[in-house]
Protein backbone atom coordinates (compact mmCIF):
# COMPACT_ATOMS: atom_id res chain seq x y z
CA UNK A 1 0.00 0.00 0.00
CA UNK A 2 1.38 3.62 -0.99
CA UNK A 3 2.50 5.48 2.53
CA UNK A 4 0.86 8.45 1.10
CA UNK A 5 -2.67 6.45 0.22
CA UNK A 6 -4.20 7.60 3.72
CA UNK A 7 -4.25 11.11 2.09
CA UNK A 8 -6.50 10.30 -0.68
CA UNK A 9 -9.61 11.79 -1.06
CA UNK A 10 -12.48 9.54 -0.56
CA UNK A 11 -14.03 7.44 -3.10
CA UNK A 12 -16.06 7.94 -5.03
CA UNK A 13 -14.84 11.90 -5.07
CA UNK A 14 -13.16 12.24 -8.48
CA UNK A 15 -10.16 14.62 -9.00
CA UNK A 16 -9.63 16.26 -12.39
CA UNK A 17 -5.92 15.52 -12.91
CA UNK A 18 -5.26 19.35 -12.93
CA UNK A 19 -4.93 19.31 -9.59
CA UNK A 20 -8.74 20.59 -9.15
CA UNK A 21 -11.05 18.06 -7.17
CA UNK A 22 -14.24 18.45 -9.62
CA UNK A 23 -17.40 16.52 -8.53
CA UNK A 24 -19.06 17.41 -11.69
CA UNK A 25 -15.85 16.66 -13.65
CA UNK A 26 -17.13 13.81 -16.00
CA UNK A 27 -16.22 10.17 -15.75
CA UNK A 28 -13.05 8.40 -17.67
CA UNK A 29 -13.30 9.15 -21.28
CA UNK A 30 -15.91 12.56 -21.00
CA UNK A 31 -12.90 14.68 -21.08
CA UNK A 32 -8.80 15.55 -21.87
CA UNK A 33 -8.35 16.40 -18.06
CA UNK A 34 -9.91 13.20 -16.99
CA UNK A 35 -8.20 9.70 -16.53
CA UNK A 36 -9.26 8.28 -19.86
CA UNK A 37 -7.04 10.33 -21.62
CA UNK A 38 -3.49 9.23 -19.26
CA UNK A 39 -1.82 6.24 -20.19
CA UNK A 40 -1.74 3.58 -18.34
CA UNK A 41 2.11 3.79 -16.63
CA UNK A 42 0.51 7.70 -15.35
CA UNK A 43 -2.34 6.04 -13.74
CA UNK A 44 -0.41 3.94 -12.13
CA UNK A 45 1.96 6.69 -10.84
CA UNK A 46 -0.94 8.31 -9.86
CA UNK A 47 -2.21 4.75 -7.84
CA UNK A 48 0.60 4.55 -6.40
CA UNK A 49 0.38 8.24 -4.85
CA UNK A 50 -3.07 6.47 -2.89
CA UNK A 51 -5.36 8.11 -5.79
CA UNK A 52 -8.37 5.63 -6.10
CA UNK A 53 -10.09 7.28 -8.90
CA UNK A 54 -7.16 6.40 -11.06
CA UNK A 55 -6.72 2.93 -9.88
CA UNK A 56 -10.54 2.77 -11.07
CA UNK A 57 -10.13 4.09 -14.59
CA UNK A 58 -7.38 1.01 -14.69
CA UNK A 59 -10.30 -0.97 -13.55
CA UNK A 60 -12.61 0.38 -16.15
CA UNK A 61 -10.01 -0.08 -18.91
CA UNK A 62 -8.41 -3.34 -18.16
CA UNK A 63 -11.45 -5.64 -16.30
CA UNK A 64 -12.77 -7.12 -19.35
CA UNK A 65 -9.87 -8.34 -20.70
CA UNK A 66 -8.68 -9.87 -17.41
CA UNK A 67 -11.76 -11.59 -16.89
CA UNK A 68 -11.66 -13.05 -20.69
CA UNK A 69 -8.26 -14.72 -19.72
CA UNK A 70 -9.10 -15.99 -16.17
CA UNK A 71 -12.49 -17.19 -17.82
CA UNK A 72 -10.54 -19.37 -20.87
CA UNK A 73 -8.61 -20.35 -18.10
CA UNK A 74 -11.27 -21.50 -15.07
CA UNK A 75 -13.64 -21.98 -17.40
CA UNK A 76 -16.12 -20.95 -14.50
CA UNK A 77 -17.71 -17.72 -14.99
CA UNK A 78 -18.33 -17.20 -11.19
CA UNK A 79 -15.04 -18.28 -10.13
CA UNK A 80 -13.64 -16.05 -12.67
CA UNK A 81 -15.37 -13.35 -11.81
CA UNK A 82 -14.05 -14.19 -8.04
CA UNK A 83 -10.91 -14.50 -9.25
CA UNK A 84 -10.62 -10.63 -11.46
CA UNK A 85 -12.35 -8.93 -8.08
CA UNK A 86 -9.16 -9.84 -5.80
CA UNK A 87 -6.79 -9.70 -8.59
CA UNK A 88 -7.54 -5.83 -8.96
CA UNK A 89 -8.11 -5.99 -4.92
CA UNK A 90 -4.32 -7.40 -4.94
CA UNK A 91 -3.17 -4.88 -7.11
CA UNK A 92 -4.21 -2.33 -5.48
CA UNK A 93 -3.01 -3.42 -2.29
CA UNK A 94 0.17 -3.38 -3.79
CA UNK A 95 0.41 -1.03 -6.93
CA UNK A 96 3.64 0.85 -5.20
CA UNK A 97 5.45 -2.05 -5.40
CA UNK A 98 4.79 -2.93 -9.13
CA UNK A 99 8.19 -1.66 -10.53
CA UNK A 100 6.77 -0.97 -14.16
CA UNK A 101 9.32 -2.87 -15.99
CA UNK A 102 6.03 -4.30 -17.40
CA UNK A 103 2.63 -2.95 -18.96
CA UNK A 104 0.33 -2.95 -16.16
CA UNK A 105 -2.27 -5.82 -18.14
CA UNK A 106 0.87 -7.81 -17.85
CA UNK A 107 1.58 -7.56 -14.14
CA UNK A 108 -2.19 -7.83 -12.87
CA UNK A 109 -2.67 -10.90 -15.43
CA UNK A 110 0.56 -12.49 -13.24
CA UNK A 111 -1.76 -11.93 -10.16
CA UNK A 112 -4.71 -13.10 -11.67
CA UNK A 113 -3.44 -16.61 -12.92
CA UNK A 114 -1.37 -16.77 -9.91
CA UNK A 115 -4.77 -16.87 -8.10
CA UNK A 116 -6.53 -18.94 -10.51
CA UNK A 117 -3.96 -21.77 -9.74
CA UNK A 118 -4.02 -21.14 -6.04
CA UNK A 119 -7.53 -21.52 -6.02
CA UNK A 120 -7.43 -24.26 -8.56
CA UNK A 121 -4.94 -26.27 -6.51
CA UNK A 122 -8.16 -26.85 -3.52
CA UNK A 123 -10.53 -27.99 -5.20
CA UNK A 124 -9.87 -31.48 -6.72
CA UNK A 125 -9.68 -30.92 -10.67
CA UNK A 126 -10.78 -33.13 -14.14
CA UNK A 127 -7.68 -35.12 -14.96
CA UNK A 128 -6.30 -32.79 -17.80
CA UNK A 129 -4.67 -34.01 -21.14
CA UNK A 130 -1.25 -34.72 -21.04
CA UNK A 131 1.09 -33.24 -22.86
CA UNK A 132 3.50 -35.30 -24.85
CA UNK A 133 6.83 -34.62 -23.76
CA UNK A 134 8.45 -35.59 -27.50
CA UNK A 135 5.64 -33.36 -29.26
CA UNK A 136 8.24 -31.07 -30.71
CA UNK A 137 9.70 -33.50 -33.00
CA UNK A 138 6.02 -34.88 -33.69
CA UNK A 139 4.78 -34.61 -37.20
CA UNK A 140 2.11 -36.74 -38.34
CA UNK A 141 1.80 -39.45 -40.73
CA UNK A 142 -1.28 -38.35 -42.60
CA UNK A 143 -1.22 -38.38 -46.30
CA UNK A 144 -4.36 -35.93 -47.55
CA UNK A 145 -4.60 -32.73 -46.65
CA UNK A 146 -7.44 -31.91 -43.96
CA UNK A 147 -10.81 -31.69 -45.63
CA UNK A 148 -12.54 -29.28 -43.54
CA UNK A 149 -16.03 -30.65 -42.41
CA UNK A 150 -17.11 -28.41 -39.67
CA UNK A 151 -18.97 -25.86 -39.12
CA UNK A 152 -16.94 -22.86 -37.15
CA UNK A 153 -18.87 -23.14 -34.62
CA UNK A 154 -18.01 -27.04 -34.00
CA UNK A 155 -14.26 -26.11 -34.62
CA UNK A 156 -14.77 -23.15 -31.97
CA UNK A 157 -16.36 -26.21 -29.33
CA UNK A 158 -13.39 -28.82 -29.89
CA UNK A 159 -10.76 -25.94 -29.19
CA UNK A 160 -12.90 -24.62 -25.55
CA UNK A 161 -12.83 -28.38 -24.96
CA UNK A 162 -8.99 -29.06 -25.98
CA UNK A 163 -7.87 -25.26 -24.48
CA UNK A 164 -9.39 -26.26 -20.99
CA UNK A 165 -8.22 -29.91 -20.62
CA UNK A 166 -4.53 -28.69 -20.80
CA UNK A 167 -2.43 -28.84 -17.86
CA UNK A 168 -2.21 -25.33 -16.28
CA UNK A 169 1.12 -24.70 -17.06
CA UNK A 170 0.55 -25.06 -20.45
CA UNK A 171 -3.16 -23.90 -20.77
CA UNK A 172 -2.04 -20.44 -19.83
CA UNK A 173 0.75 -19.73 -22.25
CA UNK A 174 -1.60 -20.55 -24.67
CA UNK A 175 -4.18 -18.35 -23.62
CA UNK A 176 -2.16 -15.40 -23.50
CA UNK A 177 -0.37 -15.71 -26.37
CA UNK A 178 -2.68 -17.64 -28.92
CA UNK A 179 -6.03 -16.29 -27.90
CA UNK A 180 -5.31 -13.10 -25.97
CA UNK A 181 -2.84 -12.27 -28.56
CA UNK A 182 0.15 -10.85 -25.99
CA UNK A 183 3.46 -10.70 -27.28
CA UNK A 184 6.01 -13.63 -26.15
CA UNK A 185 7.88 -11.18 -24.43
CA UNK A 186 4.33 -10.33 -22.37
CA UNK A 187 3.20 -13.68 -22.24
CA UNK A 188 6.79 -15.14 -20.79
CA UNK A 189 6.85 -12.31 -18.37
CA UNK A 190 3.30 -12.90 -16.88
CA UNK A 191 4.27 -16.63 -16.65
CA UNK A 192 7.58 -15.68 -15.05
CA UNK A 193 9.62 -17.70 -17.76
CA UNK A 194 12.27 -17.38 -19.59
CA UNK A 195 10.85 -16.78 -23.71
CA UNK A 196 12.77 -19.90 -24.45
CA UNK A 197 10.87 -22.02 -21.99
CA UNK A 198 7.86 -20.22 -22.58
CA UNK A 199 8.15 -20.82 -26.19
CA UNK A 200 8.58 -24.64 -25.42
CA UNK A 201 5.62 -24.62 -23.43
CA UNK A 202 3.36 -22.71 -25.96
CA UNK A 203 4.97 -25.26 -28.36
CA UNK A 204 3.37 -28.52 -26.54
CA UNK A 205 0.22 -26.97 -26.04
CA UNK A 206 -0.34 -25.88 -29.66
CA UNK A 207 0.68 -29.35 -30.93
CA UNK A 208 -1.90 -30.86 -27.88
CA UNK A 209 -4.50 -28.92 -29.16
CA UNK A 210 -3.87 -29.54 -32.86
CA UNK A 211 -4.29 -32.86 -31.90
CA UNK A 212 -8.01 -32.57 -30.98
CA UNK A 213 -8.45 -29.86 -34.13
CA UNK A 214 -6.77 -33.00 -36.40
CA UNK A 215 -8.59 -35.51 -34.92
CA UNK A 216 -12.12 -33.56 -35.20
CA UNK A 217 -11.19 -32.48 -39.09
CA UNK A 218 -10.61 -35.99 -39.39
CA UNK A 219 -14.54 -37.33 -37.91
CA UNK A 220 -11.51 -39.37 -35.28
CA UNK A 221 -13.10 -37.46 -32.63
CA UNK A 222 -16.22 -39.26 -32.17
CA UNK B 1 6.13 -42.55 -45.86
CA UNK B 2 8.53 -43.62 -43.32
CA UNK B 3 11.22 -41.23 -42.24
CA UNK B 4 14.68 -44.16 -42.92
CA UNK B 5 12.89 -44.52 -46.55
CA UNK B 6 13.23 -41.19 -47.54
CA UNK B 7 16.33 -39.55 -48.79
CA UNK B 8 18.60 -37.82 -46.54
CA UNK B 9 18.00 -34.24 -47.73
CA UNK B 10 14.50 -35.08 -47.04
CA UNK B 11 15.05 -36.68 -43.75
CA UNK B 12 16.88 -33.39 -42.58
CA UNK B 13 13.88 -30.69 -44.33
CA UNK B 14 11.41 -32.75 -42.78
CA UNK B 15 12.90 -32.63 -39.20
CA UNK B 16 13.50 -28.74 -39.50
CA UNK B 17 10.28 -28.50 -40.55
CA UNK B 18 9.10 -30.12 -36.81
CA UNK B 19 11.75 -28.13 -35.00
CA UNK B 20 10.80 -24.73 -36.23
CA UNK B 21 7.19 -24.93 -37.05
CA UNK B 22 6.41 -23.11 -33.79
CA UNK B 23 8.58 -19.82 -35.22
CA UNK B 24 7.08 -19.87 -38.69
CA UNK B 25 3.73 -19.86 -37.39
CA UNK B 26 5.20 -17.04 -35.43
CA UNK B 27 6.59 -15.59 -38.25
CA UNK B 28 10.00 -15.61 -36.47
CA UNK B 29 11.74 -17.49 -38.83
CA UNK B 30 14.19 -15.89 -41.57
CA UNK B 31 13.56 -15.62 -45.28
CA UNK B 32 15.90 -19.31 -45.89
CA UNK B 33 14.32 -21.40 -43.11
CA UNK B 34 11.20 -19.87 -44.25
CA UNK B 35 11.57 -20.95 -47.99
CA UNK B 36 13.19 -24.38 -46.73
CA UNK B 37 10.12 -25.34 -44.59
CA UNK B 38 7.79 -23.83 -47.25
CA UNK B 39 9.99 -26.19 -50.02
CA UNK B 40 9.67 -29.08 -48.06
CA UNK B 41 5.68 -29.03 -46.70
CA UNK B 42 4.96 -28.35 -50.52
CA UNK B 43 6.92 -31.87 -51.46
CA UNK B 44 5.55 -33.67 -47.66
CA UNK B 45 1.83 -34.18 -47.27
CA UNK B 46 2.62 -35.09 -43.63
CA UNK B 47 4.39 -31.53 -42.75
CA UNK B 48 1.51 -30.37 -45.15
CA UNK B 49 -1.18 -31.16 -43.16
CA UNK B 50 0.64 -30.50 -39.86
CA UNK B 51 1.45 -26.84 -40.81
CA UNK B 52 -2.38 -26.20 -42.51
CA UNK B 53 -3.97 -28.19 -39.06
CA UNK B 54 -1.80 -25.82 -36.67
CA UNK B 55 -2.44 -22.70 -39.13
CA UNK B 56 -6.16 -23.56 -38.50
CA UNK B 57 -6.14 -24.35 -34.80
CA UNK B 58 -4.33 -20.61 -34.77
CA UNK B 59 -7.00 -18.61 -36.26
CA UNK B 60 -9.45 -20.45 -34.55
CA UNK B 61 -8.18 -19.54 -31.12
CA UNK B 62 -7.53 -15.85 -31.89
CA UNK B 63 -11.53 -16.45 -33.03
CA UNK B 64 -12.43 -17.52 -29.41
CA UNK B 65 -11.39 -13.95 -28.05
CA UNK B 66 -14.49 -13.05 -26.55
CA UNK B 67 -16.63 -10.29 -28.23
CA UNK B 68 -17.61 -7.54 -25.81
CA UNK B 69 -21.06 -9.15 -25.55
CA UNK B 70 -19.59 -12.01 -23.93
CA UNK B 71 -17.96 -9.87 -21.57
CA UNK B 72 -20.29 -6.97 -21.50
CA UNK B 73 -21.15 -7.98 -17.62
CA UNK B 74 -20.27 -4.96 -15.58
CA UNK B 75 -17.88 -6.72 -13.91
CA UNK B 76 -15.44 -3.12 -13.69
CA UNK B 77 -18.01 -1.62 -11.88
CA UNK B 78 -18.69 -4.51 -9.00
CA UNK B 79 -14.65 -4.60 -9.12
CA UNK B 80 -15.02 -1.55 -8.27
CA UNK B 81 -17.99 -1.38 -5.99
CA UNK B 82 -15.25 -3.47 -3.92
CA UNK B 83 -12.57 -1.17 -3.89
CA UNK B 84 -14.43 1.60 -2.44
CA UNK B 85 -14.84 -0.97 0.91
CA UNK B 86 -11.19 -0.98 1.10
CA UNK B 87 -9.96 1.04 3.77
CA UNK B 88 -8.34 4.22 2.08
Amino acid sequence: MAGERNAAPPAPQRVRYDGVHAADHPPSGGSPNGPGSLADAELVGLAAAGRRDAFEELVRRHADRLYAVILRFTGEPGEAEEVVQEAFLRAWRGIDRFERRSQFFTWLCRIGLNEAKRRAGRSPAAEPLSVEEGALEQTADFTHAPEPRAEQHDLREVLERAVRALPAGYRAPLILRDVEGLSTEQAAGVMGLKEAAFKSRLHRARLTVRDAVDAYLTGDDA
Amino acid sequence: MRLREMRPRFMLDHMFTGRHVAEYLDGELDVRGRDRLEHHAHLCPSCRRLVATLMQMLEGLHGLRPTSRETGSPISEAVIARLRDEPG
